[in-house]
């Protein structure tokens, strides 16, 4: 008998194909991914048509007796990004409350993602077999890339229908459809720099997702008011290359921090 | 070659030394039965084979290649602790999710040939959070099994199996292990069942591994024992205590005289001593007192 043994090896690219589709198969079939992109729908359409009923109502301070008269939403678009002329960050309503919540949202899918892995203990089948941890990151970051990517095209989608419903203008002043194809762009492509940031918090908490989110709930707000100010309304080709430089540069970096952390630290 | 060949591990947890200096060696075509008490380091080592925890020192070789090597590794399977498992997913699309990281080609078929192996076949459809203890550790090991490993790394396999359970395990273990190049690594605290499927055998305490050996070599090192019952017990036991160095009572009530192979003399030496014997056999100890033995400081 021979005593020797003929181990078959596996490209990079058949690898990270089967944990792409994999991970991809976990997303579509989890509740969570569904549940993010319809509140990514609904919220825009719900939020504008409310608004916009409250427009003109005046509501008083009891104490001072001093009214303040609501401002409804006049425009679409404040949902997507600033308007040339305003202050950053849009109309006062929609200051907060934008399409940039998606890059909080994708927060806690990444987070219950990646320690879903790890509570579960598919983590320990999956390192077993599959030993470089770079590549565990490489797939998580592309999922929660394309989940982020979704929630954003959902929400421009939720607030074009919430205008239509609303009867809100969709004048561009002065900006045209490349413009608003540019703002996306560029908020996409950011997102990898989320998504880098939430991976690397979430590996290192590992089963504690509760952990993992509060960090990149955390660490998400330290960059969110750059959001609006990197992609307004006005973005062009400019904005695009910065925010995918961006999202390059921080996902080969935290990604590389992520696989040290993953390599000297415990899979269970 | 050798399927692991260890040398010299160690792993620290803070101050606390879980595994010390340890080697172990696992044979092409072994089953090998890794023994020890809680807290011995068994799991720890299972762990490191597979690549979840770094080790502190020493080196891992996985026939003849380090344990971080891609191709060996993707043709490992494994059981560590609780199956790695999505509780809202079913058996079948857990099981599909590995077959996917293994890059199996034609995976639903795989899938469903080591599900009836382990007759699961008909709770695929179930979510895995309904299965019950027997049926979670089944699905476990029908996930180590997929893609054909080639080493077998289960920690406690036998727990929560019924008597149906641990025999599929015992056939599914033999035709592993049947073409003389597939190996199994298994620890359990089941010994009696260990004995009846392991080759080789490794006992760890405190990190170190006390003794290796093959199924073989256990068997001669066995002590054997002269079991025997009569009217007077208590009687018995003391004279009996009077002339040989070792005479115990078992949990059958019987009264064990070791290192003695030839009968007669016993029962020649009770008859004088006006003692009727009325039941009598010659055994070998098991894995059991032999681990047990060898805790003690025994021989």
């Amino acid at each position: 008998m021979e005593n020797t043994m003929r181990f078959a090896k596996v490209s990079f690219a058949g690898r990270i194909k089967s944990m792409l589709k994999v991970d991809f198969r976990r997303m579509f079939k989890s509740k969570l991914f569904y549940i993010l992109i319809a509140c990514a729908l609904v919220i825009p359409i719900l939020m504008t048509v409310m608004m916009s009923m409250m427009d003109g109502s005046v509501s008083v301070n009891p104490q001072t007796g001093e009214e303040t008269i609501m401002q409804g939403p006049e425009n679409t678009w404040q949902n997507i990004g600033t308007l040339p002329g305003e202050p950053l960050g849009g109309d006062e309503i929609f200051m907060m409350c934008n399409i940039n919540m998606a890059f909080m949202g994708v927060a806690v899918f990444v987070c219950l993602f990646i320690s879903d892995d790890f509570r579960s203990g598919y983590a320990k089948n999956l390192f077993t077999v599959r030993a470089k941890r770079g590549e565990y990151v490489v797939s998580k970051t592309v999922a929660g890339f394309l989940c982020g990517a979704l929630m954003l095209i959902a929400y421009l989608i939720g607030s074009v229908l919430g205008g239509a419903i609303a009867g809100l203008s969709f004048e561009l002043h002065g900006l045209n459809a490349g413009h608003i194809v540019m703002c996306m762009l560029a908020k996409i492509c950011l997102m990898l720099v989320f998504v880098s940031i939430f991976t690397l918090i979430s590996v290192a908490a590992k089963q504690r997702a509760w952990l993992g989110i509060c960090g990149s709930l955390g660490g998400g707000m330290l960059l969110f008011m750059m959001v609006s100010m990197i992609t307004p309304l006005g973005s062009t080709v400019i904005n695009v290359a910065l925010c995918a430089a961006g999202g390059a540069l921080f996902a080969f970096g935290l990604g590389a921090i992520s696989k040290v952390v993953l390599k000297k630290t415990s899979m269970v | 070659m050798n399927a692991i060949e260890i040398k010299n591990l160690s792993k620290n947890f803070g101050p606390k030394q879980a595994v010390c200096g340890l080697n172990m060696t696992v044979p092409m075509g072994a089953i090998y039965g890794f023994i020890g008490e809680n807290g011995s380091g068994k799991s720890t080592t299972e762990k490191m084979i597979c690549g979840l925890i770094p080790t502190g020192g020493g080196s891992i070789k996985l026939y003849g290649k380090d344990y971080t090597d891609e191709s060996v590794r993707a043709k490992m399977g494994v059981l560590i602790e609780a199956p790695g498992c999505f509780p809202g997913l079913t058996v079948f699309d857990n099981m599909m999710l590995q077959a996917e990281n293994l890059s199996i080609p034609d995976a639903e078929q795989e899938v469903i040939k080591v599900l009836k192996q382990v007759r699961m076949e008909g709770a695929a459809g179930n979510k895995y959070k309904n299965c019950s203890l027997g049926m979670k550790q089944r699905v476990g090991i029908a996930m180590a099994l997929l893609g054909n490993p080639t080493l077998l790394v289960l920690d406690e396999p036998l727990n929560g199996l019924d008597a149906d359970g641990m025999r599929i395990m015992r056939e599914v273990f033999a035709d592993i292990v049947a073409d003389g190049k597939r190996s199994i690594l298994v620890s359990s605290h089941l010994l009696g069942e260990l004995q009846k499927v392991a080759t080789h055998y490794g006992i760890i305490r405190h990190g170190k591994m006390m003794v290796e050996m093959t199924a073989d070599e256990l068997d001669a090192s066995c002590r054997t024992y002269v079991a025997l019952q009569s009217a007077e017990m208590n009687r018995t036991k003391m004279l009996l205590g009077c002339k040989y160095s070792r005479v115990e009572e078992d949990e059958a009530g019987y009264i064990r005289v070791y290192d003695l192979t030839t009968p007669e003399e016993i029962v020649t030496y009770l008859y004088e001593n006006g003692i009727c014997v009325t039941e009598l056999y010659t055994d070998k100890i098991g894995l059991e007192e032999y681990y047990i033995d060898l805790m003690k400081g025994g021989k």
